[in-house]
């Protein structure tokens, strides 16, 4: 795992564990920048953690430009058939996947922080519960981004990390227990 | 019907129960059947519509908002041609034309280069959708940010007064989106199936569609095509259905497409 200098140690461990949830390739943090036009990473595990880890993207190019520009996690089975991706890729040293998910991460206040990044997951993507479980590792890693759990006032509220603590737990289980959605794992 | 399996979870109360509709006969004959979506007027909001991919066949015109930090609002409309920024709004616009071949499609560029102001730039974008008396919008997009919370749903309460249906994708990440959450728009999840016209109903909100939107062959940048997987692919497929609809009977009001889509949708049982 490869932490950017000033990141949190934390992003690390929490990019470490997204990548062996979905047996992927790697997995990677990219942070919004104050401008509002770049993706910079700041932690990535797996391959191409070393050449990705600050490095910086416009936002508005490629799918994880587009979680982040749109709020929505997405997921691609073939990026490099994108001639575009193809043309990003030709000037990077990146790794190059095959397949892609990516959930933007939303801070407390609705904000755009960044980008959550999972490359070639080995998990079986006919089902959007693999969004699910990615955009439930997204609001964790927002919270990491963010400094901690709790509101201004100290309290999480209603919508704070009660519910999210729930919505993680029901993943969590259902993911385990079998069949959550028909055959979104292994 | 009670057969197939939760997918989604918007759905996740172990099976896709069935839901009791209004008394229709052959609802989808009726709702759909013959139509080519001619006539209505549709509008993407979203990051651009390439009309030049043979998946689109051409659209019929559209605004660009850009960040301008000049501006009062920081941003302003720019009529007229402008690229996709990334293929998504290709790709649903192409959903769209596929469905019904003969609609109208305005691209509504609200997403762009640029974080900043991202909220208020939707609320432009449905805005013109609204001022433009579009029949429908489809929102492949959303806001978590509460500051938008009223302003969106003004303007999702206007629309649906004014008959312009708005379609929008909801969102897999825990907590409310909007304006996927109001009850005066037609929110979609993706449900698995090649079917282009699958349909279900939610008896449990605030998710109330599920569409196709899994592994779709989708249009993208630069004329191509790739396989992706999102509640913003289920959503265009509402949106063409919607288009459809509208086109045979203009009459229908935004809660009347949804009483249509619930009778129409695969779980329905007419009551």
């Amino acid at each position: 795992m490869v932490v950017g200098t000033g990141a949190s140690p934390a992003l690390g461990s929490a990019v470490e564990a997204l990548r062996q949830l979905f047996d992927a390739a790697a997995c990677s943090v990219a942070l919004v920048d104050e401008e509002g036009a770049e993706l910079a990473f700041v932690a990535a595990d797996g391959a191409g953690a070393a050449e990705i880890v600050g490095q910086t993207v416009p936002v508005g190019r490629g799918i994880a430009g587009w979680a982040a520009m749109s709020g929505q996690p997405i997921a691609v089975s073939d990026v490099q058939a994108d001639p575009r991706f193809a043309r990003d890729v030709a000037e990077s040293t990146a790794y190059v996947p095959r397949a892609i998910l990516a959930a933007p991460l939303m801070g407390g206040d609705g904000d755009v922080l960044g980008v959550l990044s999972v490359l070639d997951p080995s998990v079986d993507q006919t089902s959007d519960w693999v969004l699910r479980v990615l955009g439930t590792g997204a609001s964790l890693v927002a919270l990491l981004v963010e400094g901690g759990p709790s509101a201004p006032d100290g309290d999480p509220g209603p919508g704070g990390l009660d519910v999210l603590g729930r919505d993680v737990l029901r993943v969590v289980e259902a993911w385990r227990s079998g069949d959550p959605g028909g055959s979104a794992h292994r | 019907m009670t057969a197939a399996l939760a997918w989604s979870s918007a759905f996740e109360r172990g099976a896709i129960e069935t839901v009791v509709a209004l008394p229709f006969a052959d609802v989808r004959e009726w709702a759909f059947g013959g139509s080519t979506g001619a006539g209505v007027r549709l509008a993407v909001v979203d990051s651009g519509v390439d009309g030049g991919h043979p998946r689109v066949g051409g659209i019929s015109g559209g605004v660009a908002f850009e960040v301008d930090p000049d501006d009062e609002q920081e941003f302003h409309p720019r009529e007229g041609p402008h690229e996709d920024l990334v293929g998504h709004g290709t790709a649903c616009a192409a959903i769209i034309r596929s469905l019904a071949p003969d609609v109208e499609i305005y691209s509504v560029r609200v997403l762009g280069p640029n974080l900043k102001g991202r909220g208020a730039m939707l609320q432009a974008g449905v805005e013109w959708a609204v001022d433009q008396a579009m029949d429908v919008a489809n929102l492949s997009l959303s806001s978590k940010a509460a500051a938008m919370y009223a302003p969106l749903h003004g303007i999702a309460d206007e629309a649906f007064f004014a008959g312009t249906v708005l379609v929008c994708a909801a969102n897999n990440l825990p907590g409310p989106t909007y304006p996927s959450q109001y009850a005066s728009v037609v929110s979609v999840a993706a449900t698995p199936g090649a079917e282009e016209r699958g349909l279900f109903y939610n008896p449990n909100p605030p998710v109330e569609f599920g569409a196709r939107g899994i592994d779709v062959d989708v249009a993208w940048a630069d004329g191509s095509s790739i396989t992706a997987t999102g509640n913003s692919f289920a959503a265009p497929h509402v949106a063409g259905m919607v288009a459809l609809m509208r086109a045979k009977h203009p009459w229908l009001t935004p809660f009347q497409v949804k009483a249509v889509l619930h009778a129409a949708s695969e779980n329905s049982a007419a009551g």
